[in-house]
């Protein structure tokens, strides 16, 4: 029952990470960087979609697209003002670009939606009585998540798979060189890159947004966990990201059950730290690290 | 390191040259200490606490270059680091009943123990690798200040008895004052006596090229252990004496803001300088006072400043220096930041 009961939301937990990492993984594949104000798109993302359904009362879909909507725009911005311009500079210029645009929107998000310490609930789009699936009490709400999140990763492919511009995008990752002698606009590819990526974190924050509470500061909390997730599914694996997140929601549930409630927020960054030590290319690694 | 073209042409100052025997670097060094001393007996304690942090945060900025700016080590342990001194002097005050002037160095000595025992898997990562797994080590030992209750008193964190200057006459705010200020001429000099030494240019060597480094018989794992040791030695330090400027220890000192401030301190000063590290210390912490109270407006603020100096003004401070002061050299300064 309580094994039960801890795996369900720690599915749940792990396809929400899953689906930040994959946004994440996405960027770094495609343009070589790591995105630190990748939590704070999800952040803002969260907050449109309140000011949408419950400041403004537009009913839970179209606020869904407007925020991941606005999530996208402020992926291009980043391409805009961050990547664009810092495009040839060391990874230490860019860690720190990212870094500081992230503070920049965690500022802008605690100004507009809450001060300090204060929280926003968001009404869940269905009912909130739990309903039993073999036997354990299931969240709708929960159940809401992994579809949504199953329904992502379904788009995901299918973009890759058969639109011009997934396969573009996977080709820029390949070679950015090559991609642009065949005439690809690599240009274009990188701001379509940051705008999806953004977008995703968008759809996760909606989706999540019921399940928890919203604050300016949740940004760096989850940001980690997709750290953890893709550290652990091996950096620059999309399969790796979305195992290692499921993987990261199902361990932590069950630290947080049977070890302490405390030890939960802990074991994101202990599997950081362990992975990166004992195997850094991860679970699933993608590649290995540079020696010299 | 970049050539300058500014070098080639009298320009600015440069172009009277009696000027540039006025003003040189130590002239205004020596200025600036001199205004540091006077600074508390002109001005109200607020203004005098106000200097006493930026001095200490010149500790953590110019110990934070080491690492980043000339080992060129993206490492983001500095936050938990500093805490650790913190809760070191502050726990051996409090619980131990230790003197400041014991449990100041032990916090040090214990950060700098913990900052090498970082570097061991740390030496592994390279790049982002290791920018991920040191905010991870940040973010565990801020949990750990949090959660390890029956040691760091959890999130409320106790309250320190202040410290005595009574042997020398002075009162706690002064004699704190002044022992920053010595502390951090004697390690500011220290600084660059290491980045002239063998030391330093090793460094540099690591910054510029690991292999070519490791052409010239530079021992990579030692020289960036050094570097890892050092970084934290000046962390740990600044950590005590933050301790015992705010008479408070609480966990969230030591969070994220913590990391970017003394980052954004180093890159806006310009990775490599040490003076630039000084004076974005100065320059970010009358900033942070002036925007006392409003949290959000700091983070903007903050971000917006590291954002656009790295977006603009690549080389930050220590290159506006070099153009602009006449006699003015950055051997060590990463001019830029960019690819060649």
């Amino acid at each position: 029952m309580l094994l039960a009961y801890a795996l369900s939301s720690g599915l749940t937990t792990g396809a929400l990470y899953a689906l930040v990492a994959v946004g994440l993984v996405l960027c770094y594949r495609t343009t070589g960087h790591m995105n630190f104000s990748h939590g704070e798109l999800f952040m803002i993302g969260g907050f449109l979609a309140y000011t949408f359904h419950v400041m403004l009362g537009a009913p839970y879909i179209p606020s869904l697209l407007l925020a991941v909507l606005g999530a996208f725009v402020l992926g291009l911005i980043t391409d805009r003002t961050v990547y664009r311009p810092l495009i040839h500079a060391q990874p230490l210029a860019m860690v720190m670009a990212t870094v500081g645009f992230s503070f920049l929107l965690k500022g802008i998000g605690r100004h507009f939606w809450g001060g300090q310490g204060e929280v926003v609930t968001f009404p869940s789009p269905v009912s909130p009585a739990p309903v039993w699936v073999l036997g354990t009490p299931v969240f709708p709400q929960q159940l809401l998540v992994i579809a949504g999140v199953a329904v992502c990763m379904v788009l995901l492919i299918a973009f890759f798979q058969f639109t011009r511009a997934g396969k573009s995008m996977q080709a820029t990752a390949e070679n950015p060189h090559a991609a642009y002698l065949v005439g690809m606009r690599v240009e274009r590819i990188y701001a379509l890159t940051w705008g999806t990526s953004a977008a995703l974190a968008g759809v996760a924050a909606v989706l999540m947004a019921p399940l928890t509470l919203l604050t300016p500061d949740v940004g760096f909390i989850l940001l980690l966990k997709a750290f953890a997730a893709t550290i652990l599914g091996g950096l620059g694996s999309m399969g790796g990201a979305i195992l290692g997140g499921l993987l990261l929601g199902v361990l932590e549930a069950l630290a947080g059950t049977y070890i302490h409630s405390s030890v939960q927020e802990v074991s994101a960054f202990v599997i950081i730290m362990v992975v990166l030590v004992v195997r850094p290319s991860g679970l699933f690694g993608a590649r290995g690290l540079r020696r010299v | 390191m970049s050539t300058d073209p500014e070098r080639s042409g009298p320009s600015g100052l440069m172009a009277l040259p009696w000027l540039a025997h006025l003003i040189g670097r130590r002239t205004i060094f020596l200025a600036g200490l001199a205004a540091f001393a006077v600074w508390p007996l002109v001005f109200n304690p607020y203004l005098a606490y106000a200097a006493n942090l930026a001095l200490i945060y010149i500790l953590l900025a110019v110990g934070l270059n080491f690492i980043i700016g000339f080992a060129g080590q993206l490492v983001f342990a500095n936050g938990a680091l500093m805490g650790i001194g913190a809760y070191c002097t502050g726990l051996l005050m409090y619980d131990g009943g230790w003197p400041f002037w014991l449990a100041l160095p032990a916090g040090a000595i214990l950060a700098t123990v913990i900052g090498l025992l970082v570097a061991l898997p740390a030496l592994r990562l390279q790049g982002l690798y290791l920018a991920l797994g040191t905010v991870a080590f940040t973010q565990f030992a801020l949990w750990v200040f949090i959660h390890w209750e029956a040691v760091t008193y959890g999130n409320a964190g106790f309250v320190l008895p202040p410290v005595s200057f009574e042997a020398i006459g002075l009162g706690k705010d002064m004699g704190l004052y002044y022992l920053t200020l010595l502390l951090v001429v004697v390690f500011v000099a220290m600084a660059y006596r290491i980045s002239r030494s063998r030391v330093g240019r090793a460094f540099i060597a690591v910054r510029e090229s690991e292999v070519a480094a490791e052409a010239l018989a530079i021992d990579l794992t030692v020289y960036k252990t050094v570097a890892y040791g050092v970084s934290a030695l000046y962390a740990g330090l600044a950590g005590g004496l933050f301790t015992a400027l705010l008479g408070v220890v609480v966990p969230e000192s030591f969070n994220l803001f913590q990391i970017v401030l003394q980052f954004s301190m180093v890159i806006i000063g310009g990775l490599g300088s040490i003076a630039g590290a000084i004076i974005g210390a100065i320059a970010l912490i009358s900033l942070q006072e002036l925007l006392r109270g409003f949290q959000e407006v700091q983070e903007i603020a903050f971000g917006a400043l590291l954002l656009l100096t790295l977006l603009f003004f690549p080389g930050g401070i220590a290159a506006a220096l070099k153009r602009w002061v006449p006699g003015w050299s950055e051997t060590h300064h990463q001019d830029g930041g960019r690819r060649p």
